[in-house]
């Protein structure tokens, strides 16, 4: 294997978690919820995940754990931001720090137990061995559902009824009310759904990336993925590019160590590429005349 | 006449009556006065010991809580990184279950900035008396607390600024990197290996010297590519890391990071590709993480040394007043490290027989194999005298010049601010 391959393969599981949570993330967007929480659900997700597997000793239902847990934890937010119309900021870092702290107490008797039932990959024969492009297909079952997932979420967004339906409520709540949505039921179900794919982004990395438990193990993903899904400008499709860049520019750090370039310089790589893509972003809105969900953040009360 | 006498008797019958009244009452007094006056004497004797009592009972208990150490011990992440924090917690509850008089605090996850707050607290509230600050850190906010309290002791950990009540502790682990460095060396088959080190400190810089060093014994044509990752904990940089030395051919692993990210790697490596990377533990047992890859590695038992010095201030070797010179720099001779990726296992049993079947000529061993040689420098490091340090000369710096002469033992000034690379290690000691 060739040194671009096999720094591919790493990346595009560096980025799967990263891609989940932004997933996620934008369809709770989409429908005018802003979920700040993601850290504190990857984290339960993360622990869940490793917990079921290592006392059931069955992946399926280490990943319903975690999607469960993180639909269980993400409805916390919807009640209060839905029902209760609270403020969502306040709403989703509470549950962020509250994720973290749950799991580092619940985790703190699992330090140091490694897992040793592990997602595996799954090689598919012959497009596996293509150059390059074969480390998308020597994967794990997570990364090619989060994969399809996107292009899923894509069709689903923009192509039935529904994902029109979910647009409509994040861009203008009450003339969706209006021509008879159910604003909170949408809005509901997008962040429950976020929440499931958020609990499962936490469980990839216990499962498959680092298995096991570790304290503070998400680190920082959630809040990375909160910048993904702006940079993704709210796509399914571009949430896959974004992930798989930040992946990569992680990776390539320590590959162009060796060339001269000061650590220091490598390690903030990835912030000056958040500037760097988030001007380039901001331009590409102001041309294209996209911009974020009209609603994002604020809670729909019928007048 | 009659009158005055009736009057009289009349008077002398009532004085009669009181004064029998006043007799009687007098005795009756007196009986029940007496009979009062006995309890109310004995209650107060008895009030006068129960005061005796209770004072003996109080200076009893301030005795014995004088001999009480409290000790509070501060961590600079949380005790589930599995690293550093998590191997001194292991040694608090070793302590806290070996000493009946011992009473042990934690806190964790604490910033240098909010050490002197977090220390002040304890002090108040829990009334420690011993307090263990347990990162270079908090070296600064370690010496400022220990003058703002001088009859509390403190011992700093991996720092160097002592106090009359300030001692400071450190369990050294190069003497492993350097045996770990044989097998690493004896063991590659592409001479190119791998170090991934957290920050370019004068600690990394001389167990990844070590390491080289002990590469160089058995391989002098192989050398050690370093990465530096500028943090003690992150995972997905040592895992990333670890991928781009071996996408640049290396196939053996040393590292200085809290997780066991690079041996999980390595085993998800030999487990999908059936790719060999031989890799060594980091501070905790990691051994089940990897049992196909893991050579061997470093482990500490910070215990002995929470043990010596909670035992010494106990026995009142140690005050407030006499630690200006207290530095603990503890080895294998003393115990306080051990060579393994699990306790009691100095080798992977998988590896023994590749290092039994490689040999190298030694100048005073002769032909030796290398698993003989891992031995011999074991016991060596681990005796009351210790005969074999990896740092005596001649050893070269990369550019070529000779940073220890030859003959010379480097003593623990020169190791402890070592800033250059041994002359087979390539990459940058200032990252």
């Amino acid at each position: 294997m060739d040194i671009v391959t096999s720094l591919l393969l790493e990346s595009i599981k560096a980025s799967t978690p990263l891609l989940l949570a932004t997933l996620g993330e934008i369809y709770t967007e989409r429908s005018g919820i802003l979920n700040l929480g993601i850290e504190g659900i990857m984290a339960i997700g993360a622990f869940t995940g490793f917990f079921v597997a290592y006392t059931t000793r069955s992946l399926p239902l280490s990943l319903l754990a975690a999607a469960t847990i993180g639909i269980l934890l993400s409805s916390l937010h919807a009640i209060s931001s839905i029902t209760f119309k609270a403020n969502q900021t306040v709403s989703g870092l509470a549950l962020a720090m509250l994720g973290l702290g749950i799991s580092s107490v619940a985790g703190s008797k699992y330090v140091g137990l490694p897992l040793t039932l592990t997602l595996q990959p799954i090689r598919i024969p012959y497009l596996a061995s293509v150059p390059i492009a074969g480390a998308f297909f020597n994967q794990d079952f997570l990364v090619y559902f989060s994969l399809i997932l996107s292009i899923f979420m894509w069709f689903f967004l923009n192509r039935t009824k529904y994902g029109l339906q979910i647009i409509a409520v994040g861009e203008n709540p009450s003339a969706a009310d209006a021509s008879g949505i159910n604003v909170e039921l949408v809005r509901y179900l997008c962040t429950l759904f976020g929440g499931a794919l958020e609990g499962l982004a936490g469980a990839y990395i216990s499962l498959a990336y680092l298995p096991g438990w570790i304290d503070g193990m998400t680190q920082g993903r959630g809040w990375i993925a909160i910048a993904l899904t702006v940079l993704s400008l709210w796509d399914p499709l571009k949430g896959i590019l974004v992930a798989l860049a930040f992946g990569s520019i992680d990776a390539l750090q320590y590959v162009l160590q060796p060339y001269g370039i000061p650590v220091s310089l490598l390690n903030s790589l990835p912030y000056v590429v958040t500037i760097v893509v988030m001007a380039v972003a901001t331009i590409l809105l102001a041309k294209r005349r996209v911009r974020p969900p009209s609603a994002l953040g604020t809670p729909y009360i019928r007048e | 006449m009659s009158g005055k006498i009736k009057s009289k008797k009349g008077y002398s019958r009532l004085t009669v009556a009181l004064a029998a009244g006043v007799i009687i009452a007098l005795i009756a007094g007196y009986i029940l006065g007496s009979l009062g006056k006995v309890p109310e004497s004995n209650y107060y004797s008895l009030q006068q010991q129960y005061q005796n009592l209770t004072a003996l009972v109080q200076n009893l208990t301030a005795s014995v809580q004088a001999q009480k150490i409290r000790a509070a011990f501060i961590y600079v992440g949380p005790v589930g990184d599995y690293g550093w924090t998590n191997a001194h917690d292991v040694a608090r509850r070793y302590v806290q279950n070996l000493f009946p008089w011992l009473e042990t605090f934690y806190v964790e996850s604490v910033s240098a900035a909010d050490a002197p707050a977090v220390i002040d607290s304890l002090i108040a509230q829990k009334k420690v008396n011993v307090v263990f600050t347990t990162s270079f850190d908090f070296m600064d906010a370690t010496v400022e607390e220990a003058k703002k309290h001088p009859d509390v002791i403190f011992f700093h950990c991996s720092g160097y600024k002592r106090d009359k009540n300030l001692g400071t502790y450190f369990a050294e682990l190069y003497q492993l990197y350097y045996l770990n460095g044989l097998m690493a060396g004896a063991l590659t088959k592409t001479n190119k290996i791998g170090y991934v080190g957290a920050y370019p400190t004068p600690e990394v810089i001389r167990h990844i010297n070590a390491f080289a060093l002990g590469v160089k014994a058995v391989n002098p044509n192989a050398k050690v590519y370093v990465r530096w990752l500028m943090a003690w904990y992150n995972p997905d940089g040592a895992r990333q890391a670890a991928q781009a030395l071996v996408s640049e051919g290396v196939d053996a692993i040393a590292y200085t990071e809290d997780s066991p990210a690079i041996i999980q790697f390595a085993e998800e490596q030999y487990k999908t590709t059936g790719k060999m990377i031989y890799v060594f533990s980091h501070y905790s047992p990691m051994y089940d993480y990897g049992p196909d890859v893991v050579v061997s590695g470093e482990l500490v038992n910070w215990g002995v040394i929470y043990e010596d010095i909670l035992m010494k201030i106990k026995e009142g070797v140690y005050n407030n007043t006499n630690l200006q010179n207290v530095d603990y720099w503890w080895m294998l001779k003393e115990g306080a490290v051990e060579l393994g990726a699990k306790f009691g296992m100095p080798i992977n049993p998988k590896f023994v027989n590749a290092l039994k079947g490689k040999f190298v000529q030694d100048p005073t061993l002769g032909n030796i194999s290398i698993y003989d040689l891992i031995f011999v420098r074991l016991n060596q490091m681990s005796e009351e005298t210790v005969t074999f340090d990896p740092f005596t000369g001649p050893i070269k710096a990369q550019n070529g010049t000779v940073m220890i002469p030859t003959g010379v033992r480097a003593g623990h000034d020169t190791l402890w601010s070592l800033n250059w690379f041994v002359d087979n290690v390539v990459g940058s000691p200032t990252g």
